[in-house]
């Protein structure tokens, strides 16, 4: 937690929750959790930021909502990956796989 | 697919809110619950736990407002919730809501109103097809002033220029018209062949005239315009039968015009011009000219086309003198017809829009009060997690919605106020039937009302959301330090609107001193008791005809006298500002000189000492008593002066001064025959009073009057002084026309409605203006009333501190006064010196001041400042009767 939370990227932050979402249905503190865990404690989503890209994700058709019981018989919001998600996801990690290129080669360039 | 999901969501979020909020609701409070739950097992106590986790979600609110705005239709959304706050906002302040709305709709009505004038004037094109390409020609004479087209002049332009399609001459005339039901007095015009394909005008019934109907001497046809057609022929679709007798003779009807067309303005019957041969003179300018441009050729072509053509008239005419053109012009006909009309409408729409500044500046003032008074309320909507963007759209949409009512009644009332302004507006504004409220205008007022919206919107939503919004809350909801600031621009505006005020009244006030200083000059005419009949025979040139005509106005005006009540009875070519007399070349001649070949005449023209010019008018002895004009010397008319004896004069005092500087007129010859083809000599026999028959505004025109019994005219109008009832001298006058010659109408009027109307368009600047500067006076005047009560109820604690500690109800006065003061006069500085930039607009509408006219600045100074104080005096008072125990305790 202590780690210094970096701000995100302009749509960085869909596709970090669509990769999440690939591990499995989840609630909205899962995924912000995990988003902490796969990138090493470098980004800590807020409520502020997390809730409002979910639901424009929802009503985009990418992912879509249920409520369910954690694991604690809490009752929780989940969110599931859908076929429009999944392949959102493909389009974005190449996307992003193209910038990440550029920018490398941009600070290598002297 | 894609597409659907998104509709789902969109409609969702739209009707089903409630549900979407307890779910948003539910959802986030999970969150919390999870996080708590995280925390405790992290090992935190459940106290510490909770409250970490409400520190990480950051506040329950703002949240679930940020997934609001990231909705599927949010803005809609919001817009209507907007407006639903917005409505209950102004629901809240009835009083200052009606105002504002009351405000607005007037600025607005009285700018849509005075547009919708502007817009039908100046603005919307001709009805013709292309009405861009017509274009008027002008010859210019030496002098620079334009003139209408002498016939062989207009030939040349018409056969040799290379830039018009088509080009046609026109003239129009009122005559007696008769064979049908009732005969009566019709605008004829008399046109040349291609006068309606000019227009792009085609007869909807019959045909347009030929070439061979315009010959000299052709078969004599008319077109009629469709009101005619209704009215007087009975709408007949058989045409062949259809005959009228125009000036004495009978024409055939041979097409109906479209509805809707009369150009020249107020025409009934079109004639084909010329049928009784051309004038082959060059300097005889009887005829307006209209062309439409070939494609592609531009003004300036068709300008040095013309030009070129008249300057080559003008180099190898063997007439010349100061009635020979020098020059041609080509101009738009809109612009033709509506140029003169255009500086007076443009002051007009410029002095609205300075009522609409001020008015827009006492409701941004109304809104600025109380947003200072909203601080708090924008500060618990900024804690709760409104941004600041959406603040600022609250107050846009508040200021649209008061805009939007307030324009909307506006327009309301500008369907009254411009049938108001038709009625009011003078007889001589051009086009005023296509004046209304259509489309353009209704687009101009939405437009209007949304700048004004957007305008207002802008001011206070920059006020109201600048700094820090929070110190709202902390201070308690009395945020002295913002309301200090808002008070400066509260000044500020007030300050601008006197200033703006200030232009305006003196704007108005130089027009109406105008116009006082109009009716100061004395006519030289009596205006009140003339009633006046015009009577047209038909237009005759053999000269046993024409003294038989001499004859029967004779008889006319003898009965005439007899009417119980009429006293003189004179007659004349043409009333004093009525349209004004043919004017022309006269040769200064001694007895028994008259040159018997016209080569003769030729010589005389070349000495230059011998040409004078003058108006010429055809009257009777007592048209003079009549119209109470004073014989200055000599004698007018009288029974001396028969047919067969010396034909003799009477010239106005200015032309004896112009022409006779040092001798006495009286017993001098001149001849004046160019202008109703008589040559015999006149020999002059008094000089009477000039008058001002151009108008009170222009100076007198030197005339020399001639005999009606000795220089016979087919059209006169009858001047009657009378102490009787005007309607019975009116019955009375027209049976015995009718008794006379059942075929002849005549049109009466008062000659002071003839004198009235002369002043019609400096009245109707005068009146427009006027209002429109006192309303701003009234709206300007609440403004510092505004600010300052409003200052005063803002500093009462502070007042009543100042009593407590021993000042005076004096010094309170003196106080608050000082600051008023210091407003009012930065104001009037502003607006003397905008003044002074701004009144050379309407240096050509004024009359006997100078648009730095002292007393009228100095007195409306005196007007604004006065008002001012008066308003500020009020609170001022007010303040004076602080009690010191009320205000302190007033917290």
């Amino acid at each position: 937690m202590d780690s210094e939370p970096t701000t995100l990227l302009q749509g960085t932050l869909d596709l970090l929750i669509l990769k999440s979402l690939l591990a499995g249905e989840m609630h909205g503190l899962g995924i912000s959790r995990r988003i902490q865990q796969i990138t090493g404690g470098t980004f800590v989503v807020k409520p502020g930021s997390l809730f409002p890209a979910l639901h424009r994700m929802e009503e985009e058709g990418w992912i879509s909502s249920f409520w369910g019981d954690s694991e604690n018989n809490r009752r929780a919001k989940y969110y599931r990956l859908t076929k429009p998600g999944r392949k959102q996801l493909e389009t974005e990690t190449k996307r992003w796989g193209r910038i990440s290129w550029a920018i490398a080669q941009a600070l290598e360039a002297s | 697919m894609r597409l659907f999901v998104k509709a789902r969501g969109f409609v969702r979020n739209l009707f089903s809110s409630p549900r979407v909020e307890m779910d948003l609701d539910e959802e986030v409070h999970a969150h919390l619950e999870l996080l708590t739950e995280e925390n405790i097992r992290a090992g935190m106590p459940t106290a510490e736990a909770r409250r970490a986790a409400r520190i990480e979600l950051g506040g329950i609110e703002q949240v679930k407002e940020q997934v609001r705005e990231e909705r599927l239709g949010n803005w809609l959304h919001s817009v209507l919730s907007d407006c639903r706050y917005g409505l209950r906002q102004l629901r809240k302040n009835p009083g200052s809501t009606a105002v504002m709305v009351f405000t607005l709709a007037l600025a607005i009505g009285a700018t849509t109103a005075i547009f919708s004038v502007v817009y039908g004037v100046l603005l919307r094109p001709l009805p013709y097809t292309d009405a861009n390409r017509i274009m008027a020609v002008f010859e210019v004479n030496s002098n620079g002033g334009w003139s209408h087209l002498a016939d062989p002049n207009f030939d040349d332009f018409r056969d040799q220029n290379r830039s018009f399609q088509a080009i046609a001459k026109y003239n129009q005339n009122i005559v007696s018209v008769s064979g049908v039901s009732q005969p009566s007095r019709t605008m004829v015009g008399g046109v040349s062949p291609d006068f309606l394909k000019i227009f792009g005008v085609q007869p909807i019934l019959g045909r347009d005239f030929s070439a061979s109907d315009a010959k000299k001497g052709a078969a004599r046809t008319v077109l009629v315009s469709y009101g005619y057609w209704r009215q007087y022929l009975g709408s007949s679709p058989d045409l062949s039968q259809a005959h009228l007798k125009i000036d004495g003779a009978v024409y055939s009807v041979i097409g109906v015009l479209p509805d809707g067309f009369r150009f020249p303005a107020d025409v009934d019957l079109w004639l084909p011009a010329d049928l009784d041969g051309e004038n082959p003179s060059r300097t005889s300018h009887n005829y307006y000219a209209v062309g439409r441009l070939r494609d592609g050729v531009t003004v300036e072509q068709a300008n040095r086309d013309i030009s070129a053509i008249a300057r080559r008239i003008h180099d190898t005419s063997s007439e010349q003198g100061d009635y020979l053109l020098k020059d041609g012009i080509v101009l738009p006909l809109q612009d033709s017809i509506t140029g003169k009309a255009r500086p007076a409408l443009l002051v007009l729409l410029g002095a609205v829009g300075f009522l609409l500044l001020v008015a827009c500046a006492n409701v941004a003032n109304l809104l600025l009060a109380q947003a200072s008074v909203r601080e708090r309320e924008l500060a618990i909507r900024s804690a709760l997690g409104a941004a600041r963007g959406r603040l600022i759209r609250q107050f846009l949409t508040e200021a649209f919605l008061l805009s939007l009512v307030g324009g909307g009644l506006g327009v309301i009332g500008a369907f009254w106020g411009v049938a108001a302004l038709v009625g009011l507006a003078p007889q001589n504004l051009p086009r005023l039937d296509s004046v209304s409220i259509n489309i353009p205008v209704l687009v101009f007022a939405f437009l209007l009302s949304t700048a004004v919206a957007a305008g207002l919107g802008a001011f206070t939503a920059a006020r109201a959301t600048s700094g820090d919004l929070r110190k709202g809350l902390e201070e308690g909801g009395r945020g002295q330090a913002g309301s200090q600031s808002s008070q400066r621009v509260g000044r500020a505006i007030v300050a601008a609107q006197i200033a703006i005020t200030l232009v305006l009244v003196v704007g108005a006030g130089l027009l109406g001193r105008s116009l006082m200083k109009v009716l100061e000059v004395n006519p030289g005419f009596r205006v009140d008791k003339i009633v006046t009949m015009d009577v047209s025979l038909p237009w005759v040139e053999d000269p046993k005809a024409k003294a038989s005509q001499a004859i029967f106005f004779a008889n006319l005006i003898e009965r005439l006298k007899r009417i119980p009540g009429v006293g003189r009875v004179g007659a004349t070519s043409g009333l004093p500002m009525d349209g004004g007399l043919p004017n022309g070349m006269f040769l200064l001649m001694t007895q028994n000189e008259l040159p018997k070949t016209a080569d003769g005449f030729g010589a005389l023209l070349q000495q230059k000492e011998r040409l004078g010019t003058a108006d010429f008018c055809v009257a009777t002895d007592e048209y003079f008593q009549a119209l109470g004009i004073p014989l200055i010397r000599g004698r007018v008319f009288d029974e001396r002066d028969g047919t067969d004896a010396p034909h003799v004069a009477v010239i106005s005092e200015s032309l004896a001064r112009d022409k006779w500087p040092n001798q006495d007129p009286i017993g001098h010859t001149i001849e004046f025959g160019n202008m109703d083809g008589d040559p015999r000599l006149l020999t002059i026999v008094g000089i009477v009073g000039d008058i001002h028959d151009y108008g009170l505004d222009a100076p007198p025109r030197p005339t020399a009057y001639v005999n009606l019994f000795q220089r016979p005219r087919a059209a006169i109008t009858v001047t009657m002084l009378s102490d009787a009832d005007t309607r019975l001298v009116t019955s009375s006058a027209r049976g015995i026309l009718q008794d006379l010659d059942p075929e002849i109408p005549a049109k009466f009027r008062t000659f002071s409605q003839v004198y009235s109307a002369s002043l019609g368009s400096r009245r109707f600047n005068v009146i427009l203006t006027g209002f429109f500067g006192v309303v701003a006076l009234l709206l300007a005047t609440a403004g510092v009333f505004g600010v300052m009560a409003y200052s005063v109820s803002r500093r009462t604690r502070e007042i009543g501190v100042r009593v407590a500690l021993g000042a005076g109800s004096g010094d309170v006065l003196r106080m608050i006064l000082s600051q008023g003061l210091r407003t009012i006069f930065v104001g009037v500085a502003i607006g003397i010196a905008g003044s002074l930039a701004l009144t050379r607009t309407v240096e050509s509408l004024l009359f006997g001041v100078t648009a730095t006219d002292p007393l009228t600045f100095g007195g409306v100074t005196v007007l604004l400042v006065g008002a001012a104080l008066l308003a500020s005096f009020i609170p001022a008072r007010r303040a004076t009767k602080v009690d010191p125990m009320v205000a302190l305790r007033y917290e």
